[in-house]
């Protein structure tokens, strides 16, 4: 089983601006948990907190390992990966290079999970070979969260993953969680579409204005 | 057969300036800044091959050849420096402090090979002896030759490693979006420093190459950065197919124009014909869209 992910007391300022007050919540092994909120509530910038993109106060932990103080690469390392918002695979590079790029530095090992993940992401298949750019918007957010299973994580950290994409899109998307959610990983979604959360969610979280309503 | 000597020239003018130029657009990719020592690095290039060629005895030639592996690791340590000194410890300030710093060191560099080695004009030793070869009719000289040989199996190399390696995988996600490379574990310190030592012992190469049969003198980087820079610019910002081309763009009008005129018109019009260029494409010849880079 994966670790937990726990996040204690957490505030993210950007600049003078307050962008989440003392937030806290656990993503549980093998569950999804959602992050719902409106626009600006304060998702994305708890996410960034969290993979150490944003600084901030407060604890974070993933099992019993304070990550709290880590270097972002050092984070990832530790067991945390991070889809962000908008997808942002690398448009030069391939689908191929773009899942490689996160893979472990043993040649084979990550071949494996290249083939791993394109099991879980058969419609990548046949693209491997055409630059991230030319994709759909939904096989970008394939890519994207197959890039984040390259590196076997105990956390998944998804910021948005519906957004733009076709209902027949977001079915596929949530099947996909649901399937690295039963393989024992913790998946923490910010999300605004209420819907899609109330679907998949084990568990939801509402945030408003920074500051989270149900801990 | 002298439109195709001159040709000769100019591809291996333009190898040694595509070596520049890649060089230069590694750092800029990795970092996003300009590295204005960089015309400074080939010089040290030049000069550390003068200075390796002068601890061999006295009478007994040596061919540059063997002196490019340490021309690579003395000027890779150079670039080593310039990342830890000018770079990495204000990063995350202003470019302009990076402009500053990187100038600043150049600088640092001229005046340290003019008290070593004085403002004189000197000579590497040539790759593989002198004196030309016939070809096909076409008379080539073995300096020539052996710069358009040396250049290619280190744009090739370094191909090989941007393309076909995990290592090079990571270096073109830094240089696309940097900030995803990071969430993604990709130790961006690491990267900007390879790309700091590999883009100037490139640089330090070209001065090897450049030193026999240009001279080398300390004050040469200012106008080597220039070219480099233009090459980056008429060949797209970032885009290292775009730098080599541009370079060999330059190569082949300076010597087309010194050849029926004389090589400091041959610069003069180099500059007229970019600024025409910019004007009627501003993202240069082989611009590409933002973030397709390296």
């Amino acid at each position: 089983m994966s670790a937990a992910l726990q996040i204690d007391k957490l505030t993210v300022r950007h600049g003078a601006v307050v962008a989440v007050t003392d937030a806290s919540l656990i993503a549980a092994p093998g569950a999804i948990t959602c992050l719902v909120g409106v626009n600006g509530a304060g998702k994305s910038s708890l996410l960034r907190a969290v993979v150490g993109l944003a600084s901030s106060e407060g604890n974070i932990s993933l099992g019993a390992q304070d990550i709290s103080r880590m270097s972002t690469e050092a984070r990832i390392r530790a067991g945390l990966a991070y889809v962000p918002e908008g997808r942002r695979v690398f448009p030069g590079l391939t689908v191929g290079e773009n899942l490689l790029v996160s893979g472990p530095s043993n040649a084979r090992a990550r071949r494996q999970r290249l083939d791993d993940a394109l099991d879980l992401f058969p419609h990548l298949k046949p693209r491997i070979h055409d630059r991230a750019w030319q994709l759909s918007g939904g096989q970008q957010q394939m890519l994207a969260i197959g890039r984040a299973l390259m590196a076997r994580p105990d956390v998944y950290l998804l910021d948005e993953p519906t957004l733009g994409l076709a209902p027949q899109i977001i079915d596929d998307v949530a099947a996909s969680l649901r399937q690295l959610s039963a393989s024992g990983a913790a998946i923490l979604v910010a999300e605004q579409n209420a819907g899609f959360a109330e679907r998949i969610a084990d568990e939801t979280i509402l945030i408003r204005t920074g500051r989270i309503s149900n801990p | 057969m002298l439109g195709a000597q001159l040709a000769l020239n100019a591809v291996a003018l333009g190898a040694a300036y595509a070596l520049v130029a890649i060089g230069f657009v590694l750092v800029l990719n990795a970092t996003t800044a300009v590295n204005f020592a960089h015309g400074e690095s080939v010089v040290a290039g030049g000069f550390a091959a003068v200075a390796l060629a002068m601890l061999v005895p006295a009478g007994s030639a040596i061919p540059g050849i063997i002196l490019l592996p340490g021309v690579l690791v003395l000027t890779a340590l150079l670039g080593l420096a310039i990342a830890a000194l000018a770079y990495l410890p204000i990063r995350n300030r202003p470019p302009v402090s990076v402009f500053v710093t990187t100038i600043a060191f150049g600088i640092i560099v001229t005046n340290g090979l003019n008290a070593a080695f004085g403002a004189a004009p000197r000579t590497a030793p040539a790759l593989l002896g002198t004196g030309t070869i016939e070809f096909l009719g076409v008379t080539a000289s073995r300096q020539s030759l052996a710069i358009i040989a040396t250049a290619a199996l280190l744009i090739g190399a370094l191909a090989f490693v941007l393309q076909r390696t995990q290592l090079g995988r990571q270096f073109r996600a830094c240089a696309q979006d940097p900030e995803m490379a990071r969430a993604l574990g990709i130790r961006l310190t690491r990267i900007t420093l390879l790309a700091f030592a590999l883009g100037t012992a490139f640089a330090g190469a070209a001065g090897l190459l450049l030193a026999h049969q240009f001279f080398v003198t300390p004050s040469d980087g200012a106008g080597l950065i220039l070219k480099a820079y233009i090459a980056v610019v008429i060949g797209g910002w970032g885009s290292l197919r775009g730098a080599a081309l541009g370079a060999m763009l330059i190569a082949f009008f300076e010597v087309g124009v010194a050849s029926v005129s004389s090589q400091p018109l041959a610069e003069g019009l180099l500059y007229v014909a970019v600024l025409l260029v910019l004007l009627v494409r501003p993202d240069g010849i082989f611009g590409e869209p933002q973030r397709l880079r390296a």
